[in-house]
């Protein structure tokens, strides 16, 4: 009896303890009442729920978003890029992720605080993916081209009209213009690395301000590739070709099947090995779901091995998958014709 | 059955005894005075915004002479519409007719009579049993769409005395079972809230389970008609103390219709357009999980058309089941994570559900097209007064004068700096209408290309909603700016300066037209902030 009434009294104990735990916060967020303090805060000003976001199938391969502002040089292994910030210039805000149509804000920078001059100016350094460029561009210079035939007439003032320059020993496009109405002045260069128009966009009200920026690209380290109109990888990095994941040169292909999420644009880059397997994939934007999905799905893709003077190479083309908005533009003369 | 009956008869009194009201504080030139080229814009006319219930700043910051600064709350025509008064916005051109906004119908109108019900059903106060505007609850933000949504006429957003406190001492809810939770201030902005994540054992957030669905203030706990129902409010202060709590306010619905109008296509060319912008921006667009079509209402733009948003704000902020929305809805926690509401909160209306129903049965009435008025659900009605809303007007000025001249500069600074990538000025055009001929071939001067971009860490709430992730929202349109109080997702702010700081942050698709903003001198500034106002 003894023993029976100590087993009981042991058991309520037990279960007393237990009673919290079991009820334990309740979902909503615990009542009325403050949460226990063991609890643990989020972080803020941080994006923990990401959405479509980028990913990679490893983390050794450049990316275009890569890149970094280091002792106040911008780095990016991807596009073989460095360029030395001017002085009295600095990173400002990182840029947002890529986006669905493929377009990078690889840097953004401004006049730093030790900056003396009497008008402060920034800048961008943003990527266009042209496998994936909503606009009907095949190249940089048709994409310039494009953007200074959208330029707002009632805003802007053409000071230079796009026009082919050399800089750092590579053919540059440069486009000038003006808003009158503040004074403030563009300056935009461009050219393409692996089928992307990398872009250079300063502004201010100083152009000589502007001007002595210009005169520093001349410094910046480019691959030897980069072309206003035929940067299109080869040497140590995969030729790149648009659409290459067609019927004609694929043997095998499965398709991702997304089974919740279907209807946002997934842009991923692929580089085919030289036997004709993926051996990477980057998803520009994707959820973690329909990543893994492409992923299962593109791991038994085989390709016909792209071949350049007879032998194989390795290849990278862009595939959308997902709702695409549009039919993709068709490749142009001048992307395709290395 | 709920019926507007006793709403009509509301709005008929503010139809015959109010229309004059605001006409008395109207600058001639609908923005409250003169001013010179790069100088702050006098606030409302008359130290008040001149609009019911709203303070205003009542005097220039003296740092203004030389300092940008806010103007405020725009004073004179409410929405810039002659005829609006704070509880009468106009309708549409074509739906008025040859009637006057703000005066009482003169000629039959069937499209202003489902109009008129709309607005009618939109003032209707709900309760919890009592006929015929039963299903209030079990959980609620508040009892009456105008609450919300009122500034500065009905179908805004929230007002400066905000609602939500005097919900105990107005007997809203009971005392006894809720409180008024502490982001809930007298003259803060109107608010629901959100637990972007669920909550482990010991009360921290997990970012592992994604939450982000509305946890309702107030419970129907302690009311008539609910003694059976015994709820708690949602943990508020444990979600304030582990940072896992964001906010919404109201989202204005002025000019709703012309947005519903527009084609995809016409989206998409406006996205188009954008490429190769100076400016670091590149938007994409949510999308209707149903059917896969551009979707466009909402902070998010995660809905689709007025009829879902109607119905989803019925369920989720009155707590009233519908034929789009058919069951009371419980918090994301007792939902997905629990057993759902207690039986003894549920049909607390004792009518059964859903709710809000098509009245198959109505009173009859000479006037043909307001008995057929009557038939439609509530949330139809919603949708259809919404839908026939007209947009703002923007108060750009007398031709001439030094006001003018500061706006219209304001108005291109804001193009030139990179704002008008995402906030589109205008929007050729709505695609033909099959509901009234106001809404078809029309612009959209929304200033929004309704596409959803990322903003980066400083607005960021970690709330996706169809695919728009954590930190993206809609571009919100700018048209009635000039007259709304708080700004932002989360109404965090009342000053434009501070709204156009926050677009800039890490990983933002805004930092770049913020620093061109900076750029400016002070008085381009003030030209900005002035056209802003304007709006």
């Amino acid at each position: 009896m003894h023993s029976l009434f100590h087993r009981f009294l042991v058991l309520l104990a037990v279960s007393l303890s237990l009673l919290p735990a079991a009820r334990g916060v309740p979902q909503n967020g615990g009542g009325s009442s403050t949460n226990p303090p063991q609890a643990k805060k989020l972080p803020t000003n941080v994006i923990l729920n990401k959405g479509a976001w980028p990913s990679a199938s490893d983390s050794v391969t450049p990316l275009p978003e890569g890149g970094r502002v280091t002792n106040n040089v911008y780095g990016n292994d991807y596009f073989g890029l460095t360029y030395a910030l001017s002085p009295d210039w600095t990173e400002s805000y990182a840029g947002p992720p890529p986006s669905d149509s493929g377009y990078y804000v690889l840097a953004q920078i401004k006049t730093a605080d030790t900056f003396k001059g009497p008008d402060r100016g920034n800048g961008l350094i943003t990527a266009q993916d042209m496998f994936f460029s909503l606009a009907p561009a095949g190249n940089a210079l048709e994409l310039i081209n494009y953007s200074r035939d959208k330029l707002n007439a009632e805003y802007y003032k053409v000071e230079q009209a796009p026009a082919v320059v050399r800089i750092a020993d590579h053919s540059f496009v440069r486009f000038d213009f003006v808003a009158p109405v503040s004074d403030l002045h563009w300056y935009v260069l461009a050219t393409q690395i692996r089928c992307h128009e990398v872009q250079f966009v300063f502004t201010s009200r100083d152009t000589k301000l502007l001007d002595s920026l210009i005169q520093d690209l001349s410094k910046m380290k480019l691959p030897a590739e980069a072309d206003l109109l035929s940067g299109m990888g080869g040497g140590e990095v995969p030729v790149c070709i648009k659409d290459y994941a067609q019927d004609e040169n694929i043997v095998k292909k499965v398709d991702p099947f997304f089974s919740d999420r279907r209807f946002n644009p997934v842009p991923v880059r692929i580089i085919v090995d030289k036997e004709g397997k993926v051996k990477h994939i980057h998803f520009l934007r994707a959820f973690p779901e329909q990543a893994k999905a492409i992923s299962d799905a593109l791991e038994q893709w085989q390709f016909r091995p792209y071949l350049v003077d007879g032998k194989p190479v390795e290849v990278e083309t862009g595939i959308m998958f997902g709702h695409a908005p549009r039919a993709p533009t068709p490749p142009r003369a001048a992307a395709i014709s290395k | 059955m709920k019926t507007f009956r006793f709403a009509s008869g509301l709005t008929l009194a503010a139809l015959l005894f109010f229309p004059g009201m605001v006409f008395a504080q109207t600058s001639p030139d609908g923005v409250g005075g003169s001013a010179s080229g790069g100088t702050p814009l006098p606030s409302g006319a008359a130290g008040d915004s001149g609009i019911a219930g709203v303070a205003t700043p009542s005097s220039v910051p003296a740092t203004c002479s030389t300092t940008p600064c806010d103007p405020g709350v725009r004073g004179g025509l409410i929405n810039g519409q002659v005829g609006a008064t704070a509880t009468v916005p106009c309708a549409l051109a074509s739906v008025l007719g040859t009637n006057t906004c703000g005066q009482a119908s003169q000629t039959p109108n069937p499209a202003l009579d489902f109009f008129n019900n709309g607005l009618g059903r939109f003032q209707i106060v709900q309760t919890v049993d009592t006929l015929p505007n039963t299903g209030l609850g079990p959980r609620f933000n508040f009892n009456q769409c105008s609450a919300c949504h009122s500034q500065p006429t009905i179908g805004g957003t929230g007002i400066a005395n905000n609602p939500e406190f005097t919900a105990i001492t107005k007997g809203i809810v009971s005392g006894a079972d809720n409180t008024i939770p502490t982001f809930i201030t007298v003259h803060g902005p109107t608010r629901e809230a959100r637990f972007p994540y669920f909550f482990d054992a010991d009360g921290s957030p997990d970012p592992n389970k994604p939450n982000g669905g509305v946890e309702d203030l107030f419970t129907v706990s302690g009311l008539a008609g609910a003694s059976s129902c015994s709820l708690q409010q949602p943990g508020f202060a444990g979600a304030l103390a582990t940072n896992d709590i964001i906010f919404r306010i109201p989202t204005p619905v002025f000019g709703a219709g012309l947005v519903e109008n527009l084609d995809e296509s016409t989206l998409i060319a406006v996205q188009t357009a954008e490429v190769g912008n100076a400016f670091g921006v590149s938007g994409t667009f949510n999308h209707n999980g149903n059917d896969g079509t551009i979707a466009r209402f909402g902070w998010k733009a995660q809905n689709k058309s007025m009829l879902l948003f109607s119905g989803e704000a019925y369920n989720v902020e009155m707590g009233i089941s519908n034929e789009l929305f058919t069951q009371d809805r419980p918090l994301p926690g007792e939902d997905q994570l629990g057993t759902g509401l207690p039986a003894g909160c549920l049909n607390l209306s004792k009518t059964g559900y859903p709710e809000d129903v098509t009245n198959f049965t109505v009173t009859a009435n000479s006037d043909q097209s307001a008995q057929n008025a009557e038939v439609p659900g509530d949330i139809v009605l919603f949708a259809e007064f919404m839908r026939l809303l007209a947009p703002p007007i923007p108060a750009p000025g007398v031709a001439g004068s030094s006001a003018a001249a500061s706006i219209a500069r304001g108005q291109t600074q804001f193009g030139t700096v990179g704002c008008a990538t995402c906030h589109t000025m205008s929007i050729d055009s709505t695609q033909v209408s099959n509901v009234t001929s106001s809404l078809s071939n029309a612009a959209v001067g929304a200033f929004s290309d309704f596409e959803i971009h990322d903003m980066g860490v400083l607005l960021a709430d970690n709330v996706s909603q169809g695919t728009a992730g954590g930190d993206q929202f809609r571009t919100a349109p700018l048209w009635g700016l000039g007259q709304r109080i708080f700004f932002l997702h989360d109404g965090r702010a009342t000053d434009l300066l501070v709204v156009i700081k926050d677009h800039a942050s890490n990983g933002s698709e805004g930092s770049t037209a913020e620093a061109n903003f900076e750029a400016l001198t002070p008085s381009q500034k003030q030209d900005v902030l002035n056209f802003l106002r304007s709006l």
